[in-house]
């Protein structure tokens, strides 16, 4: 009997660890503080989702990129809060006026981590392995360099062709600037040359960074950064309110009052280009009439669900107000029960029923909303929450879906509507071609005139829904300073931050 | 004795075996794969199909399943595809927190459950001991998710007096610290297993007392509770140590739901996330062990009931 049991025990727990989903989630300095900074402070920043691994040149997710660009690995160039190009290991560049030819004057006295001299031929490289490469992250867009060569202190990088995001690129991974011949397993370790070194990696738990004393500019204002990774809102709160984490990303708005209530923290909230997608799979079925599309769009009360949320704004179309190429497209299909009710009806879509794909570490907020609002207009939706890796597998990879929810934060990400293969399915000949134009584009006015222009297109199509323009919300304590908080989901430059004695 | 040793072992051996298989398929029944996941969004087919060659993803299930097996057989769990690290490394290292949290659950759920259900059962009828019995039964029923949820309101954000999840970053060092750390999601453990061995307990005391050495000890002029006390509890305590056995399981399934809840870097939270991120040998690995733990613990139980109880040796 007793044998029966164990094996059953033993089944339980199998049973029970394989029925387990994986949870996850998503952020102009915060106003400074009177006290001095104290130059031996550990600072504990909360962060929601941690990376699988530490290959910045092949493992996907923003979570490297928040952890490593800018505090240990650096480009040529680097983007700031307010989304500017700035220089970084180049201390300047030049753009010949067709457009074809970067000049960059790489810095002098630069030293990896592991106390290695930068070298121009380091950046050649770098650049020319992630542009040969394929498997690794952003190749593609280092396609169109056809020569990367030095010349003395400079490194010049030749295009065939134009290209307007190639400077924005290279303050992303493509750009990021490795020791050549690094034998460092660059899925635990990193050798960089920003402001912080990556000290310790607890899986699970924690990432330290450590101030690097030999970094070439101001050094980091903290001496050391903890990110401790905290997926569920609540626990977070209850970190904070425990003094085990100074700040903390990716808040919930809806609980700024208890985090505010004893005065420890204020809550910040800045602008982010993270953008709550709602796709909808055009390719057959229902979803390929124009009409139900805009209905569902028409149907759906995009304020209640920013009320919901308790941060961010509207968003009618697929260009953030951070990135260029905005412009307000809340024309394109308003909120109007009434006019949904009747573009369905024209389209002969009664008792429709569709179902939603979408990683629940999102929550419910939203889906809730859209079950409610299209219940409103006679359409039913099924919600089918999912972990993320299914969400990849059935919707990104085999566009087996209705609808879906995802929230996409990365900025300037337009060329997905440019292209077919992407889980969108969007093929619009005349969008390909205005996109092709605003790359092409030497002025960067004109790029983003083209932009718009094709963005409206898209919108006009309904070929999705854009349920809001998120936030990024963090909570600062009262002893932090320098703490950026816009698009914290995408960057999270943390040389400036600084924790006051006391 | 010692033939029904060899043949539980033999079983132990095949239940290992068994184990290792259904937790080998069911792992690839989950839709997507690491590959996936590594590359994102924003990956080309082809980008994907690299690494999963480059990962041996694409070799048939039947020789991925030899070469997991044949690793285990020279003592290697397997390693983590995602970074490298060796299962068994990884284990031991999450083991610091889910092993002192398990361990201190037990103890907990032990020191209220023991006297409590001995004395509802000696108290059966009467209103304190009816008491008892409906406490553990709500407890019983509570979701451990819930229980914590209280556990945190109270103590660490009204009170104050411990720690709301997390665990000190400087581990063991400081040992204080990471005791305080442990203790709200053990007592939330502890409640929920304690409430159902409470229940047994009581239910094992309920036979002992009616049992006729009982009866007759109580003739020789003890008082009903000095008879059970001596003569009653050791079977009784014999019943808890099986039971004990089998909520080991329990224990470990109540630290993956606990370990989420307090963030606990133990091995219940490590589970969550690599079956998320699919990183399947490393999951795999862990399960076996877990799996082989629970096992062996069972056939300790069932040696020791051998050695010990001489009713068992004797209808050999």
């Amino acid at each position: 009997m007793l044998r029966r049991s164990t094996t059953l025990a033993a089944a339980v727990l199998m049973a029970g660890a394989l029925a387990l989903t994986a949870c996850s989630a998503s952020p102009s300095p915060a106003p400074s503080t009177s006290a001095a900074a104290d130059p031996d402070a550990s600072v504990a920043v909360r962060l929601v989702a941690e990376p699988g691994n530490l290959d910045i040149r092949e493992t996907a997710g923003a979570a490297l990129d928040q952890l490593l660009i800018d505090n240990v690995y650096q480009g040529l160039v680097s983007r700031t809060p307010e989304q500017d190009i700035v220089p970084a290991l180049a201390s300047d560049y030049e753009v010949s006026p067709d457009g074809l030819t970067y000049t960059f004057t790489l810095r002098e006295g630069v030293v990896f981590h592991d106390g290695q001299p930068l070298t121009p031929q380091d950046v050649v490289w770098s650049l020319t392995q992630v542009r040969d490469t394929p498997s690794y992250r952003d190749s593609d867009r280092l396609a169109g360099v056809t020569g990367i060569a030095v010349d003395g202190q400079d490194i010049v990088l030749t295009l065939a062709e134009p290209d307007s995001s190639l400077l924005w690129n290279l303050t992303g991974r493509a750009g990021l600037i490795l020791k050549e011949g690094d034998t460092i397993d660059r899925k635990t370790a990193a050798n960089g040359t920003g402001p912080f070194t990556l000290s310790s990696w607890k899986q699970g738990d924690s990432v330290t960074l450590q101030r690097f004393e030999q970094y070439w500019g101001d050094p980091a204002g903290a001496a050391e950064v903890v990110f401790a990774y905290i997926p569920e809102n609540q626990a977070a709160l209850n970190a904070a309110l425990a003094g085990e984490v100074d700040v903390v990303t990716g808040f919930d708005a809806n609980l700024a009052e208890q985090i505010e209530a004893n005065g420890d923290f204020t809550v910040e909230v800045g602008a982010s280009t993270d953008k709550g997608t709602l796709a909808m799979n055009a390719s057959e079925g229902p979803l390929a009439d124009v009409q139900v599309r805009q209905a569902i769009r028409q149907a759906i009360d995009h304020d209640a669900i920013v009320e919901a949320i308790g941060a961010g704004q509207t968003q009618y179309g697929p260009i953030p107000e951070l990135d260029p190429g905005y412009e307000d497209l809340s024309d394109v299909a308003p909120f109007d029960p009434d006019a949904a009710r009747e573009l369905l009806e024209e389209a002969g879509a009664d008792d429709l029923e569709l179902t939603l794909t979408i990683p629940s570490f999102y929550g419910t907020t939203v889906s809730q909303i859209l079950v409610s609002n299209l219940h409103d207009v006679g359409v039913t939706l099924k919600v089918d929450a999912v972990e993320f890796s299914s969400w990849l597998n059935d919707v990104y990879i085999n566009k087996d879906f209705d609808l879906s929810f995802v929230l996409h934060t990365e900025a300037r990400d337009f060329e997905n509507w440019a292209n077919p293969d992407y889980y969108f399915g969007y093929d619009n000949a005349e969008v390909q071609e205005l996109f092709a134009q605003s790359l092409a584009a030497t002025d960067e006015a004109e790029a983003a005139e083209l932009l718009a222009e094709a963005a409206r297109i898209v919108s006009e199509d309904h070929v999705a829904d854009w349920l809001y323009n998120g936030a990024s919300v963090v909570a600062v304590g009262a002893s932090i300073s320098g703490m950026p908080t816009v698009n914290v989901n995408e960057r999270l430059n943390l040389a400036e931050l600084t924790k006051s004695e006391g | 004795m010692i033939r029904y040793a060899l043949t539980r072992l033999a079983l132990l051996l095949l239940g290992l075996v068994v184990a290792s298989v259904l937790i080998f398929l069911t792992l690839r029944v989950l839709p997507g794969d690491v590959a996936q996941m590594i590359a994102g969004v924003g990956s080309t087919p082809e980008q994907v199909a690299a690494i999963r060659t480059r990962l041996g993803l694409d070799q048939p299930l039947f020789l991925q399943y030899l070469d997991w097996m044949a690793g285990v057989a020279r003592g290697d769990l397997g390693t983590s595809l995602l970074t490298g690290a060796p299962v068994a490394t990884e284990l031991a290292q999450k083991a610091q927190v889910t092993v002192p949290l398990g361990i201190l659950a037990m103890v907990i759920a032990l020191v209220f459950s023991v006297p409590l259900g001995v004395a509802s059962a000696l108290r059966r009828g009467r209103a304190d001991g009816t008491l008892i019995t409906v406490g553990a039964q709500t407890l019983a029923a509570v979701p451990v998710v819930w229980a914590g949820m209280m556990l945190v309101v109270v103590f660490a954000v009204w009170l104050g007096w411990l720690p709301a999840q997390g665990f000190p970053r400087a581990g063991w060092t400081d040992p204080w610290a990471a005791w305080r750390a442990l203790l709200l999601p053990a007592v939330t453990i502890g409640i929920v297993e304690g409430a159902m061995l409470l229940r047994f307990v009581r239910s094992a005391t309920l036979q002992a007392v009616g049992q006729d050495y009982v009866r007759t000890a109580a003739a020789k002029g003890l008082t009903r509770t000095q008879a059970l006390v001596r003569h009653g509890l050791p079977n009784v305590g014999l019943s808890v140590i099986t039971v004990l056995g089998l909520q080991v399981a329990g224990i470990i399934v109540g630290a993956v739901v606990i370990e989420q809840l307090f963030s606990l870097p133990g091995i219940g939270r490590m589970l969550v996330t690599d079956v998320g991120q699919r990183d399947l040998p490393k999951v795999q690995g862990e399960l076996l062990v877990l799996t082989g733990f629970v096992l062996v613990v069972g056939f300790l139980v069932d040696l020791f009931h051998r050695v010990v109880d001489p009713r068992q040796r004797e209808a050999e």
